[in-house]
């Protein structure tokens, strides 16, 4: 397990990005299921063109959790405090900092003028799945998911610090060449048990148009301890989404980015409905969002649109047959939401 | 002492236009030809619409529309702590013309945010704001 990752996971911008930069993305996200806290830190780097056309890498660092409410902030680098080390494996963004190990990740934030800072030590404790060139608009990405790992270390936001003693997280690296603001949309869903002994985990990713009225690709993945249990893709995949959640956003980041979106932005299901059968084997997948917070960027296609990420938090309960095995959990889910 | 509001406003349009050029013509044509009057703290201005955007000291003779609020206000709406909707219903703002030119006016001051949002200057404009805040 330990080998696969360090062979998959590692900075494309450096070979890809150069070669042609236009257009070229790369992010890594973490999601800790933290008791009582949601977290997501994201580390991503934008290809961008100035003024006079030219193209260049624009690297930001996001942090957000959930204590109560969503709260955190999108910090955005000049291109010098990026550095990428020569085994593609350690990227540095001012004194941001995320390593790539043998079988898991090591992150340090360091975000003094947002009063955000923390180490965090990720193992992965599952083995990591690739999915490459999947369309979106007329871009492709390519992800890799680590569904569980563990998480621990410490991380101040909000004035408050928050210790992290084995819990369960999720991480995936993207990479691609695309434009904020295509023709597309896309649920992106991490689901983790209550009771970190349970084996059982799952990604939930459809992609859409940016009506979100036709789906373009759908899978479901069941981890059962470290290993792929279950892929459910295309049309053995139905989700089915009920009602809106009757609250605002807790926080947009970044913040002047509100301006342009009370009032345009379609609000995140109630509720998320995920059944999936194949070969005998069968799961169904229930998210209820609480809450939310708005991440927002300029869309690169208008120049009076943005693209909207919504990061809901919730609690999930999974159950199904797989491999002749019943499971039946509750846990905790986090679920994205693109509007572009 | 802190920097004018309408020394940073005129910066700030100078950098739409060299940054981004195509973002600055949709503001400049959305705006139109129009002149709106901003008062923040008593500190009074105008900018003006045309060919290129011009930012001019003291009170307009003849403005579409009519702006007057404050440095905190401002602040509170760019670190989201309040609404544009909100600022208005409560005070924190009044903003005064015709329908029409009020409507353009709330339509120009989006065009100007798509345009601040993607430009990596703004932020220090902001933090000049933010550094002239009571």
């Amino acid at each position: 397990m330990s080998a696969t990752l360090a062979r998959n996971d590692f900075l494309r911008a450096p070979m890809l990005a150069t070669a042609r930069p236009s257009g070229f993305k790369e992010w890594h996200h973490f999601v800790v299921h933290g008791r009582g806290l949601r977290l997501l830190i994201n580390f991503s780097l934008n290809s961008e063109a100035d003024g006079a056309g030219e193209v260049r890498l624009a690297p930001r660092v996001i942090v957000i959790a959930h204590d109560g409410n969503w709260t955190g902030a999108i910090e955005r680098f000049d291109g010098r405090a990026l550095n990428v080390s020569a085994d593609l494996g350690d990227l540095t963004i001012g004194g941001n900092r995320m390593t790539v190990l043998p079988g898991g990740y090591r992150v340090a934030i360091e975000l003094p003028d947002k009063d955000i800072r923390g180490e965090l030590h990720f193992t992965s404790a599952s083995r990591p799945f690739v999915v490459r060139n999947q369309p979106l608009g007329d871009g492709r990405i390519s992800w890799l998911f680590v569904p569980r790992l563990r998480a621990e270390g410490w991380l101040r936001i909000g004035g408050r610090e928050h210790r992290f003693e084995e819990d369960l997280a999720y991480h995936d690296h993207n990479w691609g060449r695309f434009l904020w603001g295509d023709d597309f949309g896309w649920t992106w869903g991490t689901i983790l048990p209550a009771e970190s002994g349970n084996p059982w985990s799952m990604v939930f990713l459809q992609t859409t148009d940016r009506s979100r009225l036709r789906c373009l690709s759908q899978a479901v993945y069941v981890w059962h301890h470290d290993e792929p249990a279950a892929i459910f893709r295309h049309a053995a995949v139905h989700m089915r989404s009920d009602g809106l959640l009757r609250r605002a956003a807790d926080c947009t980041l970044p913040p002047p980015m509100r301006l342009l979106l009370d009032g345009e932005v379609p609000a995140v299901p109630e509720r998320i409905d995920i059944t999936a059968t194949r070969a005998g084997d069968r799961v169904h997948a229930e998210f209820r969002s609480h809450s939310y917070a708005r991440l927002a960027q300029p869309s690169e296609v208008r120049l009076d649109r943005s693209t909207v990420l919504c990061e809901a938090g919730g609690t999930a309960r999974a159950s199904g047959t797989i491999n002749g095995e019943d499971f039946d959990f509750v846990g905790t889910g986090v679920f994205e939401f693109l509007y572009g | 002492m802190a920097e004018r509001i309408s020394s940073l406003l005129r910066r700030s349009v100078e950098h739409l236009e060299g940054e981004v050029p195509d973002s600055y013509r949709l503001l400049v044509a959305e705006l139109g030809t129009m002149v709106v009057e901003v008062d923040v703290d008593g500190e009074v201005f105008s900018l003006r619409g045309g060919d290129r955007l011009a930012v001019s000291d003291g009170a307009a003779q003849t403005a579409g529309a009519r702006i007057v609020t404050s440095r905190v206000t401002i602040l509170d709406l760019l670190d989201a702590r309040i609404g544009l909707g909100e600022a208005v219903e409560t005070g924190n703002m009044s903003v005064r013309g015709s329908l029409e030119d009020v409507q353009r006016a709330h339509d120009s001051l989006l065009a100007y945010v798509h345009a601040a949002v993607r430009t990596s200057t703004q932020p220090g404009l902001l933090s000049e704001l933010r550094a002239g805040a009571p």
